[in-house]
C-alpha cells in the first residue's frame, strides 16, 4: 500500500496548522516578542514561508520569550564543535555515495548474446 | 543591524554581490540552454523540457558548490570573507534554481499520468532497497526542502529570534542536502552518463568542498585554551596586544572572550557576534567600535552595546593585568554591563 | 590579522582588496559560464527515438488481440503502416489503452493516432476516445501465435513508449521513474535486446501466462538485466512471457 497519500495529507495539515500559527504570530506575536517587528509590515511576508516549515519551533521560541525563561548566555554560545563532525559527516557521506554509486553503475552487457534454453513447441 | 526590519537591506556591496551573482547564474544557463543544443549536435534534440530541467539542475548543483567553498576558504583566507558577507542571497537564488529545477521534473517526468505529479514522485520508483535504480528524485526533495527552510529562515529576524546557536543549528542542513544533491547526482545522471567531462565536474566540486571543509576543520581544530590561574584566565603577555586588535582566548566552559586594547586600555567582551556568532576577535575597531569581520556589527567595547539606534549586546568580561600578562575572569557579565577599561600598563613585570 | 584589509559589507572596500575582490568577481562569472558549456556538452544523445509528427495521423484498421498489452494485427493498412504488421498503442500521456481495447478483444477494429517510431520499433498513439479506437466493418483473426521456445535475453525493460520517442531521452536510470509510472499507467513494456532475437532487437514483455508486466520487474526497470521467458511470435512482433524468478542484473 502506497503511503504517498497519508503523506500528502500530512503535509497539507503541517502547512495548514503553519498558517494558522503565521496568522497569530505575524498579527499579534511577534510585537510582543520583538521590539524591531513593532511598526515593521513589508518583511513579514517573508517571515511567513519560514513559519510554515517550521512552526513548532516558532511556538517554542515564541513560548520561551514570552517566559523569558531561555538562557541569556547561550545565544553567544557558537556551535563549533558541531561544525567541525557537520563537515565531516558529509564529506564521508559524500565519499561512500560516490564510492557506491560509481561501483553500482554499469556497462551495457553487448556481449552477452541472446540464448536459446529450450526449443519452442 | 536592526533598528525596525525591512525586507533587505541594501549598499553598495550587495548591489555588486548580487549582480555578479546573477550574471554567473544568467552566464550559465544561457550557455547551457542556447549555446551547447547546437555544440551537441545530436541529429534529434534532447526534450527542451528534459534540456532545462538539467540546465537548472546543474546551476543549483554548481551554485551550491560555490557556496558551500566560501566558507572554510573565508577560514583559511580572511580575504575571502567579503564573499561571506551576503552569502545568503547566493543561498536564496540557489533555492529558486533549484525548484525551477523540480520544477520543470515534476512537469514532465511526472505529468501526463493519472496520479498527481507529487503522489507519482512518490509511488513510481520505491525501489528503496538498491543502490543503481535507487528514487534518486527524493534525495533532491530532500535537498529542495532544506534550501527552502534555509531561504526562508534567512532574513535577519530568524537570527534574532531563533537566537544563532539556534539557527545555526538549523542551517548545518546545507551538509546533509548538499551530500544528498551528490547522491541524487551519483544515483541520477551519472549513473547513465558515462563522459569523463560531466563526472569530473560533478565529483570534482564535491570533492573540493570536502577537501576545503575539511583543511578548514583541521586548521581550526588545535585551538590553545587560555591558562587559567586562580579563577582568572590567562590570555596572553601584554606584549602581544596591538592597538586596535583583540587577541582571543577559550575559556576552560569552550566560551570564547575578545580581549580588545583599544586607546591603551583594555577590555574584553564575548567573542560571539549578537547577530550571527561571528567572531568579534578577529575583526578590528574601527571608529572606536569592535567591527564583526562577518557582517559589520558594531559594539562599543567598553559595554558591549551597539551605538544607538542599534540595540544588539554582547556580554562582557573582567580584565586585569598581573605579572606582565593580561586575565580574564571568565564568569561572564550580563550583555551589555559596563566595565571599566584596564590600562594596558606594558612592560610591568 | 594586524593591518590585513578589513572589509565591511557596508562601506567601500578597501584598496588592498579591491583588486582581489574584482578577480573573484569576474571568476566566478567566468566559471559559471565554462560550468554551463561544460555541463551542457556532456550530454548523450538521446538517440533517435521520437513523435512523428510529421508522418501526419494514421489511420489503420486490424484486428485487437490482448497479451494482455493490446496489439494491432493490421488488416488494412497505409503507406506507412502495411498490412500484415503488429504494433502496439498507448493513450496520450502515461496510459495504455487497454480499457478501451479489451471489449473490441479479436475483433476489427480501427484505430487512429500518431506514430512513434525508434528503428525498427513503432508505436500508435492513439486519439481520445472512440476517434482513437472503434470496432470496424472486415473481417480477420489474431494469427496464431508462433512459440520460439525459451530465451535468456541480456538487456533493459524500458517502458514502449518513451524508448520510441515519447521522451529523449526515454531509458536510462535517471529516467527510470518516469518508466515506472507509464508501466504502471499500463503503457506496453519493451524489452530491448542487447543483440537481436530472430531478427528483433525489441520486444514486448509480459508476465508468465498471459499476465501484465511481473511487479518484481518494477525493481528492475531501466538497470541491464538477464532474465528467461517464453518467446512468442505474435504477428510480426515478439512477446517475449519473462519468468520474474529468473531476473538478475547482467553482469
Amino acid at each position: 500500500m502506497s503511503i504517498a497519500p497519508s503523506l500528502i495529507f500530512f503535509l497539507q495539515v503541517w502547512g495548514g496548522v503553519g498558517a494558522g500559527v503565521a496568522l497569530l504570530f505575524l498579527a499579534w506575536g511577534i510585537d510582543r516578542i520583538d521590539e524591531d517587528a513593532r511598526g515593521a509590515y513589508v518583511f513579514r511576508v517573508l517571515i511567513i514561508p519560514g513559519i510554515l516549515l517550521i512552526w513548532p519551533l516558532v511556538l517554542w521560541r515564541w513560548w520561551q520569550l514570552e517566559a523569558q525563561s531561555g538562557r541569556w548566555l547561550a545565544r553567544y554560545q557558537p556551535v563549533r564543535r558541531a561544525h567541525g563532525l557537520a563537515a565531516l559527516a558529509m564529506s564521508v557521506a559524500i565519499a561512500l555515495i560516490v564510492f557506491f554509486g560509481l561501483s553500482a553503475r554499469q556497462d551495457w552487457p553487448a556481449d552477452i548474446a541472446p540464448v536459446r534454453v529450450e526449443t519452442g513447441s | 543591524m536592526s533598528v525596525k526590519y525591512i525586507p533587505v537591506q541594501w549598499n553598495p556591496n550587495k548591489w555588486y554581490y548580487d549582480g555578479i551573482m546573477l550574471v554567473g547564474v544568467a552566464a550559465f544557463l544561457w550557455v547551457f540552454l542556447y549555446i551547447t543544443p547546437d555544440a551537441l549536435g545530436h541529429e534529434r534534440p534532447i526534450n527542451p523540457q528534459i534540456h532545462n530541467a538539467r540546465a537548472f539542475g546543474a546551476c543549483a548543483f554548481t551554485m551550491l558548490t560555490v557556496i558551500l567553498c566560501i566558507g572554510p576558504l573565508a577560514r583559511l583566507d580572511h580575504r575571502f570573507l567579503p564573499l561571506l558577507y551576503n552569502r545568503r542571497h547566493f543561498g536564496v537564488m540557489t533555492a529558486f534554481v533549484a525548484a525551477t529545477h523540480a520544477g520543470y521534473i515534476l512537469d514532465w517526468y511526472f505529468a501526463f499520468s493519472s496520479r498527481s505529479p507529487v503522489q507519482g514522485l512518490l509511488e513510481a520508483n520505491t525501489s528503496y532497497g538498491q543502490i543503481a535504480g535507487f528514487p534518486f528524485e527524493i534525495l533532491g526533495v530532500f535537498a529542495l526542502i532544506c534550501l527552502t527552510l534555509l531561504a526562508a529562515t534567512s532574513h535577519d529576524f530568524w537570527l534574532k529570534f531563533l537566537t544563532p546557536p539556534v539557527w545555526k543549528r538549523l542551517h548545518y542542513l546545507i551538509y546533509a542536502a548538499y551530500a544528498a544533491v551528490v547522491g541524487h547526482v551519483v544515483l541520477g545522471i551519472l549513473q547513465d552518463d558515462r563522459g569523463i567531462g560531466v563526472n569530473l565536474l560533478f565529483i570534482g566540486g564535491a570533492a573540493l568542498v570536502c577537501v576545503l571543509h575539511l583543511a578548514a576543520w583541521w586548521q581550526g581544530r588545535a585551538e590553545p585554551m587560555g591558562i587559567a590561574a586562580t579563577g582568572w584566565v590567562q590570555v596572553a603577555p601584554v606584549d602581544a596586544f596591538r592597538e586596535g586588535f583583540a587577541k582571543i582566548t577559550k575559556l576552560p566552559d569552550g566560551d570564547r572572550v575578545a580581549v580588545f586594547l583599544h586607546e591603551g586600555q583594555l577590555s574584553a567582551i564575548a567573542n560571539a557576534c549578537a547577530h550571527q556568532n561571528g567572531p568579534l576577535g578577529e575583526g578590528k575597531i574601527v571608529d572606536c567600535l569592535v567591527t564583526c569581520p562577518w557582517h559589520g556589527f558594531q559594539y562599543d567595547v567598553r559595554n558591549g552595546q551597539s551605538p544607538a539606534p542599534f540595540t544588539e549586546k554582547v556580554p562582557t568580561y573582567l580584565v586585569k593585568v598581573e605579572g606582565g600578562a593580561v586575565f580574564v575572569n571568565p564568569a561572564a557579565n550580563p550583555p551589555g554591563t559596563a566595565v571599566a577599561p584596564v590600562p594596558l600598563e606594558k612592560g610591568a613585570t | 590579522m594586524s593591518d590585513k584589509p578589513f572589509f565591511v559589507g557596508y562601506l567601500p572596500a578597501p584598496g588592498g582588496l579591491r583588486g582581489c575582490l574584482v578577480l573573484a568577481g569576474a571568476l566566478l562569472m567566468l566559471g559559471m559560464a565554462a560550468a554551463g558549456f561544460a555541463l551542457g556538452v556532456a550530454q548523450d544523445d538521446p538517440g533517435e527515438g521520437a513523435f512523428r509528427f510529421d508522418y501526419g495521423r494514421q489511420t489503420v484498421t486490424g484486428v485487437v488481440e490482448l497479451t494482455p498489452y493490446p496489439l494491432i494485427h493490421v488488416t488494412e493498412g497505409n503507406d506507412r503502416i502495411k498490412a500484415g504488421e503488429t504494433f502496439m498503442m498507448s493513450a496520450g500521456g502515461k496510459s495504455g489503452v487497454d480499457g478501451r481495447a479489451a471489449p473490441l478483444a479479436g475483433q476489427v477494429a480501427q484505430v487512429s493516432g500518431v506514430m512513434l517510431e525508434r528503428g525498427d520499433l513503432y508505436m500508435l498513439q492513439l486519439r481520445g476516445g472512440r476517434n482513437g479506437i472503434r470496432a470496424a466493418e472486415g473481417s480477420g483473426a489474431v494469427p496464431e501465435p508462433q512459440d520460439l521456445g525459451r530465451w535468456r535475453l541480456a538487456g533493459e525493460i524500458c517502458d514502449g513508449k518513451c524508448l520510441s520517442g515519447a521522451m529523449r531521452p526515454g531509458r536510462g536510470l535517471a529516467h527510470k521513474a518516469c518508466a515506472n509510472l507509464c508501466l504502471l499507467g499500463d503503457v506496453p513494456p519493451v524489452f530491448v535486446s542487447t543483440q537481436p532475437v530472430e531478427g528483433s532487437e525489441f520486444l514486448l514483455i509480459t508476465g508468465p501466462d498471459g499476465t501484465a508486466l511481473p511487479e518484481a520487474a518494477y525493481d528492475y526497470v531501466a538497470q541491464y538485466v538477464t532474465v528467461e521467458g517464453q518467446v512468442r511470435r505474435h504477428g510480426s512482433l515478439l512477446v517475449f512471457a519473462m519468468d520474474p524468478d529468473t531476473l538478475a542484473l547482467a553482469p
